[in-house]
């Protein structure tokens, strides 16, 4: 009987500590771990040992991350001279010895050929602009005889843009020594500057292109063309010809393609690694990008694997 | 019987990383070396282009989606280890615009997926909510549908407080539309949408300065211009409210209260109103699947000093020891760069060392005579 009495009121005050929210904390916080913020007697501890631990840590680390890249500066050294004698190897194999018919026996068994390729060369102080023009010409044969209408050499500077008649002038020499008397037309242009055939185009009827067009862009292509074409477009709109609305993807592909070049299939860096160095970032949108790990010369190796990438085709080591 | 054998090696490595002591000792082997990591040089910026996670469903013979779901996995702990290392932002490529050209069945499970994936990631207590990290989703908003969108908010909303990192979801986003809505919003903050005729009186009361420079435009529009021009400000952004004629609120929420002068416009300006605006400069870009492409993804912003990698290997199998060798190798190539700086200081130093060194001195004279 007297159990019975007693019984309800503990039950309520139970359910009164577990309603009122401040009760219910001070009633949690007994069975949670002590803060170490509260406690008095650990923060001296810590205080003492942190400075030294820390030390330690930090030491250690350091030091792990010496070994690791020690390992790793190993690993690339060691790539490095597997991947030299590999394009040294590759290069020997693959030589195109100035015929236009061993590249065409190259590249017969690739179901697709790009056609339009691009390259990024860089300006070296030692080699100057003949060396330059030197690598345009030289690639400019390469697609010529491969068959490939358009190759665009990005140049960041834009160095190769004052001299479109002499680059046309040495590439017209070596197709020379590469063809004889039946060399392909040849048109060498740069956005927003006249183009220079050379009196190549001049036999051709109205309407066709010559065999090979070589197009030189340089980092104002890049941002700089789409800078251009928003100003242009605002002005349109300050002066109500156009409203916001009419800016569409496929309207600023139209006009950066008749202001630049059209989106390459293949672009080939003589890179050791992937850096764009400012390439017009709309036109790589789909483009396949190719690079030779360590590879750090222009040569026909590098793009006649391009090629074979491009067509997911592969290479033999042994012909 | 490889599809078979790959796929009890694939359950037996499972299998073998899940035992305690294993799964330990690889635990702290990745804490130390992510503490080493965090010595040296780290990347402030890394995007993923998350491909390969079909290919991999294909080749391991298992569902499409449950490929997908992998993939996450393995984003989870990429981006724990990111962010551990002190990584600042982290931009993935969750789905293009082009991806909604796949089959029906497929763009609807990857939604379900994402709609999953990020309330997931955004609980309390969960990867972003543990390293301080908020999410934002880059892309064109009108592609998707409410569910998503709510889905979406509510993950922004939950870790809008963290701000310790960022994480990037690209939603449906290509970068040829990032570029083009940036162009539009310049256009936008160029010419902005004038004020109907009503609305102009009201104001003329108001403020006649801004009236008298905006009314002369405005008398030569005609009125059903005037009506187009005042919708959305940015394309994607809620605001659908026609802005005020000389203020304008672009999507990330900065307030432009002067119109843009034409000769103001330059790269920087593009920058700013892409959706990476306030981001670090992009330090890194990761793609797996052996693919060598960018695939309309941060053009404008991988297009100069980024180092662009291409991983030979699905998604879904990109783990530490992948992710690792790159990282080191990066912070290599940014160690010897940072040392090829200092020495070209060096050099300019002593070059100019010496009269710069007694003009130094002889106008810290002066000053002294002076005082």
């Amino acid at each position: 009987m007297s159990t019975r009495v007693v019984a309800p009121p503990i039950a309520t005050s139970r359910k009164k500590e577990f309603e009122d929210p401040k009760a219910r904390a001070a009633y949690v916080k007994k069975f949670l771990p002590t803060d170490d913020a509260d406690d008095p007697s650990t923060p001296r501890t810590r205080s003492r040992s942190r400075p030294v631990r820390t030390f330690v840590k930090i030491g250690f680390y350091k030091l792990i991350l010496w070994v690791l890249y020690s390992i790793t500066s190993l690993y690339f050294r060691a790539r490095f001279v597997y991947n030299f004698i590999l394009n040294r190897w590759f290069s020997v194999l693959y030589y195109h010895h100035k015929t236009p018919e061993l590249i065409q026996k190259d590249v017969k068994q690739l179901d697709r050929l790009p056609q339009h390729v691009s390259v990024i060369l860089e300006f070296e102080k030692e080699g100057g602009v003949e060396q330059l023009i030197d690598h345009v010409a030289e690639i400019s044969c390469w697609c010529a005889s491969a068959g490939i209408p358009t190759l665009s050499v990005y140049e960041q500077t834009g160095t190769l843009k004052k001299y479109i008649s002499t680059s046309h002038r040495i590439t017209t020499q070596r197709l020379h020594s590469y063809f004889g008397k039946k060399r392909p037309t040849l048109r060498v242009l740069a956005p927003h500057l006249p183009s220079y055939t050379n009196g190549d185009t001049e036999g051709l009827p109205d309407g066709e292109s010559p065999d090979l067009e070589v197009i030189f862009i340089s980092s104002e292509d890049g941002r700089e063309s789409i800078v251009d074409l928003t100003k242009t477009l605002c002005e349109m709109a300050i002066r109500g010809k156009m409203t916001k609305d009419e800016v569409t993807v496929e309207f600023i592909e139209a006009e950066l393609e008749s202001l630049t070049i059209p989106e390459p299939d293949l672009l080939i860096l003589f890179s050791p690694s992937v850096k764009l160095l400012g390439y017009p970032p709309w036109q790589i949108r789909l483009t396949e990008i190719f690079h030779l790990p360590d590879n750090d010369a222009v040569g026909y190796q590098v793009f006649l694997r391009a090629l074979y990438n491009y067509a997911k085709c592969e290479m033999r080591f042994g012909r | 019987m490889s599809s078979s054998g790959l796929r009890t090696s694939l359950r037996t490595r499972r299998w073998f990383s899940s035992l305690p002591p294993i799964e330990w000792l690889s635990l702290r082997l990745q804490e130390a070396l992510i503490g080493a990591l965090r010595q040296g040089p780290i990347p402030q910026h890394v995007a993923f282009v998350m491909d390969g996670n079909r290919r991999f469903a294909r080749q391991s013979h298992i569902e499409t989606t449950e490929g997908h779901n992998l993939g996450f996995e393995a984003l989870a702990k990429i981006l724990e280890i990111c962010y551990k290392a002190g990584v600042k932002v982290v931009t993935i490529y969750a789905f293009s615009i082009e991806n909604f050209k796949r089959s029906k069945y497929e763009v609807d499970a990857l939604m379900d997926i994402a709609k999953i994936k990020l309330s997931q990631l955004s609980q309390h207590g969960d990867l972003l909510d543990r390293y301080g990290a908020k999410i934002r989703i880059l892309g064109h908003r009108s592609l998707v549908n409410q569910e998503v969108l709510d889905a979406i908010d509510r993950a922004t909303d939950l870790t809008k407080h963290n701000n310790k990192a960022i994480l990037n979801v690209c939603f449906p986003y290509t970068s040829r539309d990032e570029i083009t809505s940036a162009i539009q919003s310049i256009v936008a903050l160029a010419a902005p949408p004038r004020p109907q005729r009503q609305h102009l009186e009201t104001l003329a009361e108001e403020n006649p300065e801004t009236v008298r420079e905006t009314s002369p435009q405005s008398r030569s529009e005609s009125p059903a211009s005037n009506t187009t021009s005042a919708s959305t400000v940015v394309n994607g952004s809620p605001h659908t409210a026609p802005a005020p004629p000389r203020e304008h609120i672009d999507f990330a929420g900065v307030r432009h209260s002067d119109i843009l002068d034409l000769e103001d416009i330059n790269e920087q300006t593009v920058t700013e109103h892409l959706f990476t605006a306030d981001n670090p400069p992009l330090d890194l870009l990761i793609r797996t699947s052996g693919v060598e492409r960018l695939s309309d993804f941060m053009l404008w912003q991988a297009h100069q000093d980024t180092d662009i990698e291409f991983v030979d290997c699905m998604w879904p199998e990109f783990d530490v020891w992948h992710f690792l060798p790159i990282l080191l190798g990066w912070g290599l190539k940014r160690k010897r760069f940072l040392r090829e700086v200092k020495l070209e200081e060096e050099r300019k130093y002593n070059r100019n060392g010496n009269w710069m060194k007694g003009w130094e001195t002889e106008d810290y004279s002066h000053a002294k005579k002076s005082l």
